[in-house]
């Protein structure tokens, strides 16, 4: 069924409001995100850096579980770094709490969800009216608003719609107006085509593409590289996968000694010729847990390049020992095998990949 | 927050209404159960009033004048008559007797001095000479009839309403004569002097009692009742109090995504807390409606009488009020602990 919204919208009407251009701007310094999963501790985004400024529309590439939401809800105000520093225009937006966190989500970043968290009770126009009633807008002035918002996105016909009335693009726009409700000058946008078919997918890529030539800084958090061309600054954050051939690496290590930590981007499958190494998994209190030790003719490591994953474990030098680095075309080649008996054969998938 | 609140409740209307229902359901007995609890108190009241009377001198030994058998001599009450303070002292004798019939009925029957101190009839006349009997309206006779007390015949030449005793029980008022004819074949004796003016000093081995020890001496065989429907309405109370937190407890958990939503686009959590708290007191208010609607449908219906006093509509809404905001507690504090990264998720 086609969306029969789904053509560009006035692309006048969002840019005709007037945008503070000097807070739409983002400074992210040094940027480390951990958290717990299952007693162990993840670090999906390690030493991050990124400078954007208004106008431009930042695309953050990855895979499935590579960290961009959690990126995103870090430039949101939603999810607190470990360290590092997130500037929005002139807001540093780490360490802040109450009404100060408060006033930021209202006023300086819009959010849309990847399901569009439309609350399912409220028509269009109070979906996007809520964002303003809550800061204490005028009910008339806050409809008003809304009304101007939906007519922006081209859903002047669908105002008192609740969202199960609405196609998926249609919904999306909703979520898209809902964003600016406030006029903020930076727009987060969490997988915004995720749940739409192609029709609808070029009606909300043109209004995204418009917000940002209206004086906005967009970021947008997709798997979909169908928006690639859409980007004026693009940052991939799934680890570089070498599907080139190139020489195997061999590697000697000392007892102790690290090969990789977890957390770490993973290129190359790894074969022990001599000696032994332990796979290891930091918990949460620092402390390791041996997955395996992996001895000479074993190999470890091949879900992170052939997945893009990061290490979920690090490997270190049980005795002294020798390893050798393989591209994963290459290691393929070599063990002639399907990807099942690859993954089945590596003594890393004992608890997912190092 | 009204919007909020007021379009969740219609989006979620039939669990609203089955809510409001429930609730209301259990609001309304509560209202019955006080309503039976305050006429037990009213006809106390009531009965003990229509005396007239400053007080009762009963034998030190006796609980009171109206649960008391224990007799003396008549002749007592114009000794009591002449203590200071003391303008008027009659005898009396108070007892209790069962009505034959298909149904056999309690009566309980004052002997009173003819033209003496003692309940009088509103409908009808007072008792003039033995054989007569005034009865309440309860009793469900009417002026003019004959009924057979004790082995006596009594017309019946007045009535009165409203004085029953021990949660309904019906009384009647016959002259003294005929009450020691029933209880004392006949001697010259007393169950109690009843007064106008407080004497300075009880004789000895008596004691003077004032109506509201009196209407204590009527509350004591029905004290445990009572505290059992005291305890009954608190576990109503308790019940309702379920009943809303778990509607709202519910809601939250189906909406913590909404709620994450809201907190990630800048909602305080106060506002959270307000915009659920204002459906736990529609729904109570509501219910509230509800019991009004339910209780003054039923209260006709019931054996007992219910008296269901302004202020105890008032009371409830304000109770329903404060159970609903109390019963959403869990509710609420889930809704406004929720993490608004759960809107990325």
């Amino acid at each position: 069924m086609t969306d029969p919204t789904a053509a560009a919208p006035d692309t006048g009407s969002p840019a005709a409001t007037t945008i503070d251009t000097s807070a739409a701007r983002l400074s992210v310094e040094d940027l480390t995100i951990e958290y717990s999963s299952g007693g162990y501790t993840v670090r999906p985004i390690e030493h991050f850096n990124l400078e954007a400024r208004a106008g431009e529309l930042v695309l953050l590439l990855g895979a499935s579980g590579c960290g961009k939401t959690t990126l995103l809800s870090v430039l949101a105000g939603i999810l607190s770094p470990t360290a590092g520093s997130v500037l929005v225009g002139s807001t540093q937006v780490v360490g802040l709490s109450g009404s100060a966190l408060t006033e930021y989500r209202r006023h300086q970043v819009g959010i849309v969800f990847q399901a569009f968290n439309l609350l399912p009770s409220l028509s269009a126009a109070e979906n996007v009216q809520i964002p303003l009633r809550g800061a204490g807008v005028s009910a008339r002035a806050a409809k008003e608003r809304a009304l101007t918002l939906l007519n922006d996105v081209g859903l002047s016909d669908r105002v008192e719609h609740r969202p199960g009335d609405l196609s998926g693009g249609q919904q999306q726009r909703v979520a898209i107006a809902r964003a600016l409700a406030h006029n903020p000058p930076v727009v987060l946008a969490d997988e915004p085509t995720a749940h739409l078919d192609y029709l609808q997918v070029d009606g909300v890529i043109r209004l995204l593409r418009t917000l940002a030539d209206s004086g906005r800084l967009i970021v947008i958090a997709t798997h979909d590289d169908r928006l690639v061309p859409l980007a004026d600054h693009l940052v991939n954050l799934t680890p570089r996968r070498d599907t080139e051939s190139r020489a195997p690496e061999t590697t000697q290590l000392h007892e102790g000694e690290y090969l990789f930590h977890q957390g770490e981007p993973g290129e190359l499958v790894y074969v022990v010729e001599t000696g032994a190494i332990d796979l290891l998994r930091t918990r949460e209190d620092g402390s390791e847990d041996l997955l395996t030790t992996v001895r000479p003719t074993g190999y470890f490591g091949e879900l992170a390049p052939m997945f893009g994953l990061q290490r979920s474990a690090a490997a270190r030098a049980a005795t002294p020992s020798t390893v050798i680095g393989y591209t994963v075309r290459d290691f393929r080649a070599q063990h002639s095998g399907s990807v099942g008996q690859l993954l089945s054969g590596g003594v890393d998938t004992v608890e997912g990949n190092a | 927050m009204w919007l909020i609140s007021l379009r969740d409740l219609q989006w979620r209307r039939r669990r609203f209404i089955i809510a409001v229902f429930a609730t209301g359901l259990v609001f309304g007995i509560t209202l019955l159960l006080s309503g039976i609890n305050a006429s037990f108190q009213n006809e106390i009241n009531h009965t003990v009033g229509s005396f007239d009377a400053s007080g009762w001198i009963v034998p030190t030994a006796a609980a009171g004048p109206f649960t008391s058998s224990a007799a003396f001599p008549a002749a007592l009450a114009r000794q009591v008559a002449r203590t200071p303070g003391v303008h008027e002292a009659d005898p009396m004798v108070v007892t209790r007797v069962t009505l034959a019939g298909a149904t056999p009925t309690d009566l309980i029957v004052f002997g009173t001095v003819i033209h003496g101190i003692g309940p009088q009839a509103t409908s009808g006349r007072d008792a003039r000479r033995p054989g007569e009997m005034v009865v309440d309206s309860s009793l469900g006779k009417a002026v003019g009839q004959v009924i057979a007390v004790g082995g006596r015949q009594f017309h019946i030449v007045g009535t009165y309403s409203g004085n029953t005793v021990f949660a309904g029980q019906p009384t009647a008022v016959v002259p003294i004569q005929d009450a020691r004819a029933i209880s004392f074949d006949g001697e010259p004796l007393a169950t109690s002097v009843v007064v106008r003016g407080l004497p300075s000093h009880p004789p000895a081995g008596f004691q003077v009692l004032t109506p509201n020890q009196a209407a204590g001496d009527l509350r004591r065989p029905i004290k445990s009742a009572q505290g059992t429907i005291g305890f009954l309405n608190v576990l109503l109370w308790v019940i309702a109090a379920g009943i809303i937190g778990s509607i709202v407890y519910l809601t939250v958990i189906e909406r913590t995504r909404d709620f994450a939503v809201l907190k990630a686009t800048g909602f305080a959590s106060g506002m959270l807390f307000l915009s659920l708290a204002v459906e736990a007191i529609v729904i109570a208010l509501a219910a509230a409606i509800v019991a009004i609607v339910f209780a003054f449908a039923l209260h006709g219906a019931l054996p007992l009488q219910v008296a269901i006093g302004t202020g105890t509509y008032v009371a409830l809404v304000g109770i329903a009020v404060a159970v609903g905001i109390i019963a959403s507690l869990v509710g609420l504090r889930r809704a406004v602990g929720v993490d608004p990264a759960l809107a990325f998720g």
